[in-house]
């Protein structure tokens, strides 16, 4: 092989990986739509547990999916995707959620009666359910931040503790501490409204 | 799904002291079913996003598929640009002319300050104390027309100490 041949042959090999371009590109951009189709529900819960307001909750899985196209290179490298999704879409409702400190806090008791499912109910329980919803929602923004994030994310019952965990970033052990610890202020919180 | 979170709502009302730690409502928020449309208002939102920066590709005639045509042409066409920037970059090179060193300018003398004051050649003159007004002086007198007698009650160191002998001349002591 001559050396212009040596050369050119590198050359050769990118030119054939550009042939490929487009169909590595499809194929990105179905994974990414199988992805929107299995994981858009889940995630926009996470988002609306957090934001409890469903356009707030939509823009957050618009920017996850968003962010997930550009580095739809590494789709490849994500062992678990649920989890990462709901790690991507966690870290940013929290951001948001920082943000809006600033705002004033919307109704969540009527965000809340409009949302909740109440087929069956009477007028008043309605009033009712939303009120105590309404209440434990406030105790649980009394919550240490720590302990409310494993809180609110082990209301998740597709989540187990080794997901919530990788979620937060932190151990297994840490999120089983934090969770007993979380019950017992809710507990103790409720307990005190009551009386 | 909305059969779950329906459960749930009802559970609450039929066992109301269950949510000691207020979980039944994380739960039941948790479950909440997504909107309608939200797939496919995620897939127009990502399709109407900006696409990620495509790589340039060769034109079909460099394809490999054309063999040894094609090396070639690619080869030649790697050749000109070669040429092109190398030439480029001597044309520039042979055009600009190297800076000349930095002259020494001599600056002309400054006439007159430019803008500012000028004294206009006068001195200053500084600001003194009036000095002792002399009066008119009187007239030169013979300095022999008073000599005081020397007596002997009256020694020559006393007339020293007193001034005395200041004016008194030495000559006549001499004679």
């Amino acid at each position: 092989m001559s050396t212009s041949q040596a050369v050119f042959s590198g050359w050769m090999k990118i030119s054939e990986s550009a042939v490929d371009e487009l169909d590595r590109q499809h194929a990105e951009e179905a994974a990414l739509a199988a992805l929107v189709s299995q994981y858009a529900g889940t995630l926009y819960r996470v988002a609306f547990s957090v934001m409890r307001n469903a356009s707030d909750a939509e823009d957050a899985v618009q920017e996850a999916f968003m962010r997930v196209l550009q580095h739809r290179d590494m789709l490849g490298e994500v062992r678990n995707q649920r989890v990462w999704l709901i790690r991507i879409v966690w870290n940013i409702v929290l951001d948001r959620k920082r943000r809006a400190k600033t705002r004033p806090e919307t109704d969540d008791v009527a965000e809340l009666a409009r949302v909740l499912p109440c087929k069956g109910l009477s007028a008043e329980e309605i009033a009712s359910a939303s009120q105590h919803h309404a209440h434990v929602l406030a105790c649980v923004e009394q919550l240490p931040p720590k302990e409310r994030e494993v809180l609110m994310l082990s209301a998740f019952e597709e989540l187990t503790s080794v997901e919530i965990a990788t979620v937060l970033g932190i151990t297994e052990s840490s999120v089983r501490s934090r969770l007993f610890r979380a019950r017992n202020l809710m507990a103790g919180l409720l307990h005190h409204a009551r009386s | 799904m909305k059969n779950t979170t329906q459960d749930l709502s009802v559970h609450y009302f039929s066992h109301p002291d269950s949510s000691t730690t207020g979980e039944d409502t994380l739960r039941l928020i948790a479950g909440l079913p997504a909107p309608a449309g939200l797939e496919d208002r995620v897939q127009a939102g990502l399709r109407a996003a900006p696409a990620k920066g495509r790589i340039l590709h060769w034109p079909t005639a460099l394809l490999p598929s054309r063999g040894l045509a094609g090396g070639w042409m690619r080869s030649a066409a790697a050749a000109a640009i070669v040429v092109v920037v190398a030439g480029g970059g001597w044309g520039i090179y042979s055009r600009v002319q190297p800076s000349q060193p930095a002259r020494v300018v001599v600056m002309p003398p400054r006439v007159g300050t430019g803008g500012g004051f000028s004294n206009a050649g006068a001195m200053r003159t500084p600001q003194t104390l009036n000095g002792p007004v002399l009066l008119h002086s009187a007239p030169a007198k013979p300095a022999q027309a008073k000599t005081p007698v020397r007596t002997a009650k009256t020694p020559l160191h006393r007339e020293q100490a007193s001034g005395k002998a200041a004016v008194q001349p030495v000559a006549p002591l001499a004679r």
